[in-house]
């Protein structure tokens, strides 16, 4: 009998969602991961994904009349660089399934091309980013809000299942320097249109009909000023309701409001989270708040980092007159494709075909479409080029951002199958491939 | 008054960013010298002459009129930055149109794309259709938006119209939105800019206005908690010293931003 060998790989940094646990243990057999410790589930199941299926790319793929063609890593890349510097107006969009150093040559390539980049923040936290750009942001990392916060709302998200560790890492079951008793130490609010799991396990629930947040937002604000307002309810919230919950925030001795994509998604969109920020900072006036977005996809934080450093804006930047530009609504991809001006893509570790609507999907698929991508997906599919990478942060390593803008290492614990290039590599030999091409 | 015609003779495959045409940039140049002016396309530098016939002659920039003929929906940033003379545009037009202008005028006969107007710093812009989101507003991050000039939009303006605008009374700066209708958050942030609605408003309107005055002629879906009524009154005094008649609510606000406040919104009674 042969022996098998298994290696074991501690403080894994799971590559998964926002909260960017950093604690995993993860067990490897011939390359195959077999064991997951301490992950939650959706976070276990991406390294399980990552082994060896028939969902998984082996080797790029050209389209040849309507079916894909296995082609060399050259042949692909070739024929790609040739789509992008064809192009006049040319879409990167994705890089937030990736690592930092990917991110970066993803700035580079939209450079060389001047094309117009963008990252899945469009679509999710963008409008958080817009509300900071006008009235600033009060936050703070997220080992702070474990230790001292004794009163935590969650505005619009659903932490047990989009974020299932972040209540017992950061902000609600864990034991704090300050908060010696955990959960008991805590006050939580929740404020949703629906009876959360979440919700169901708060000290107070507030069910505010569905869109009307920035109502109730604006109530709270004028009554912490000690106005007295006419109507005796807002977006389905009673009058006293409403003074509970003001007079509660105020005599706590350190809030948080943690919002997601049910503010920043919802009718009024980043007007949502300019007064939950203007109401954070307000409530400073009384005692200490802050507040910080639960972002989704686990290095989303990092592109807005990387973007912004590199060319001083954070998504939706046009780089078409050679220097960057921005302004999301113009140069956002959601609206670049449903007004059918972009005439060739790059989706970089992203499924745009399974979030974004119907009709700027139907946009995309009508010019040439890259993909680089490890698995199958609608995107996929529908791509002229597929070229499969290795997984970032398990098959490579790499920098990541938390939610809370810390960077985190991620790890290697396997190799990826038959070689596979890492998102890096792959976007570095296109550049170099753009760069012939146009002759530089 | 001199004219340079332009006629569009053939459409961008993506859109054209023309921020060349304006009264500033063709005083006292000949045609050709006009048809040499560069707009870009895509990536690409492109001249007026590839998408345009012109015609006509210039002069002087107060005496010269630009007048723009076609479907402009895919061109952008006509009479960016101009400070004097005037364009008219018959046809629909992209966005940015006549933004941070600080004089002339511009006429549009037809519909406008998003940012008409935005950090409007002079001058006049006339739209006889519909105006797209952010007319007469800050770009991103921008804590002054339209500083003063004056905005008529017959038909409805999109969502966050006049957002940050700013008025100065020592500088008789007085910036203003007259429309016929509008969408959500109508004015939010307004730091003392006047808009008046003919018709019926969505929802917020206002939304965060530290001063300023908002005359809604027609009805209002949804009301914003944080103002309060003070009454009713017969005639409105606006901060130029201009009267408008008839019974209307009159509310202060938002409270939101300031507990008191000589922000005010009238809805009429």
């Amino acid at each position: 009998m042969a022996v098998r060998k298994i290696k074991t790989v501690y403080d894994v940094v799971c590559p998964f969602c926002g909260t960017l646990c950093d604690d995993l243990e993860v067990d490897v057999v011939d390359n195959k991961i077999t064991e997951v410790r301490n992950g939650c589930q959706i976070g276990t199941k991406k390294f399980f994904a990552s082994n060896p299926s028939e969902h998984r790319y082996k080797t790029p793929l050209i389209k040849v009349n309507g079916s894909f063609k296995e082609a060399s890593w050259d042949e692909a890349l070739d024929k790609a660089a040739d789509i992008l510097v064809k192009a006049k107006r040319p879409l990167l969009y994705g890089f937030s399934s990736t690592e930092c150093e990917a991110q970066s040559k993803g700035v580079e390539l939209a450079e060389i091309l001047g094309a117009i980049l963008d990252n899945t923040a469009s679509v999710c936290h963008g409008p958080t980013i817009l509300a900071e750009q006008d009235v600033g942001v009060p936050t703070s990392t997220l080992g702070e809000y474990k230790n001292r916060a004794d009163l935590v709302i969650f505005w619009g998200c659903n932490p047990v299942h989009a974020h299932p560790r972040h209540l017992s890492r950061y902000s609600e079951f864990v034991r704090g320097y300050f908060r010696k008793d955990g959960r008991n130490d805590r006050f939580i609010v929740v404020i949703d249109p629906r009876n959360t799991h979440t919700a169901q396990i708060a000290d107070l629930f507030i069910q505010v009909n569905p869109s009307e947040d920035y109502g109730l937002l604006n109530a709270i604000r004028a009554i912490l000023r000690g106005v007295e307002l006419d109507e005796k309810e807002v977006a389905g919230v009673s009058m006293e309701n409403i003074k509970e919950l003001a007079d509660k925030v105020k005599s706590c001795n350190f809030g948080v409001i943690f919002f997601g994509m049910g503010l920043t998604q919802s009718l009024a969109h980043h007007r949502n989270i300019d007064a939950a920020i203007c109401l954070t900072r307000e409530l400073n006036d009384h005692t200490k708040f802050l507040i910080t977005p639960m972002r989704g996809h686990y290095n989303v934080t990092g592109a807005n980092q990387v973007f912004t450093w590199i060319t001083g804006y954070p998504f939706s930047i046009d780089f078409s007159r050679g220097y960057p530009r921005y302004n999301p609504g113009e140069f956002s991809s959601v609206e670049l494709l449903l007004k059918d001006q972009v005439d060739a893509s790059l989706m970089v570790s992203t499924d745009p075909a399974s979030n974004f609507p119907a009709a700027s999907v139907k946009n995309m698929f009508k010019h040439p479409l890259i993909a680089i991508e490890p698995h199958e997906t609608p995107t996929s599919v529908n791509a002229d080029i597929i070229l499969p990478p290795a997984y970032a942060g398990i098959e490579c390593e790499g920098t990541a951002y938390r939610m809370d803008s810390i960077p985190l290492r991620l790890r290697k614990v396997k190799d990826a199958p038959n070689g596979l290039l890492t998102d890096r590599e792959i976007l570095e030999r296109l550049i170099e491939k753009v760069k012939e091409k146009k002759g530089e | 008054m001199t004219q340079v015609k332009l006629k569009l003779k053939k459409q961008p495959n993506v859109p054209l960013e023309a921020e060349s045409i304006t009264p500033d940039n063709f005083a006292g140049k000949n045609i050709n010298e006009i048809k040499g002016l560069i707009v870009y396309h895509g990536k690409e530098k492109e001249k007026i002459g590839d998408y345009f016939d012109v015609s006509g002659e210039s002069s002087e920039i107060n005496d010269l009129k630009i007048i723009i003929e076609g479907d402009l929906s895919n061109i952008k940033r006509i009479g960016e930055k101009m400070t004097s003379g005037e364009i008219i545009i018959n046809g629909n037009v992209g966005m940015h149109v006549g933004n941070q202008m600080g004089g002339g005028k511009i006429l549009i006969n037809g519909n406008a794309d998003d940012w008409a107007g935005a950090m409007l710093k002079g001058g006049e812009l006339e739209i006889t259709g519909d105006a797209g989101n952010y007319i007469g507003s800050a770009y991103r991050g921008y804590w002054k938006g339209m500083e003063n000039g004056l905005i008529k939009v017959k038909g409805k303006v999109g969502h966050e119209s006049m957002l940050w605008a700013r008025s100065s009374k020592g500088a008789k700066k007085f910036p203003m939105l007259i429309c016929g209708g509008a969408a959500s958050f109508l004015g939010i942030h307004n730091h003392g800019g006047t808009i008046i609605v003919e018709g019926d408003v969505d929802r917020c309107a206002g939304a965060d206005q530290a001063w300023g005055t908002i005359v809604i002629k027609g009805k209002v879906s949804r009301k914003l908690p944080s103002f309060k009524k003070m009454g009713e009154i017969n005639e409105i005094t606006l901060p130029n010293g201009d009267v408008i008649k008839g019974k209307f609510i009159e509310y202060s606000g938002d409270h939101a931003t300031k507990k008191e406040t000589n922000g005010r919104l009238y809805i009429a009674a």
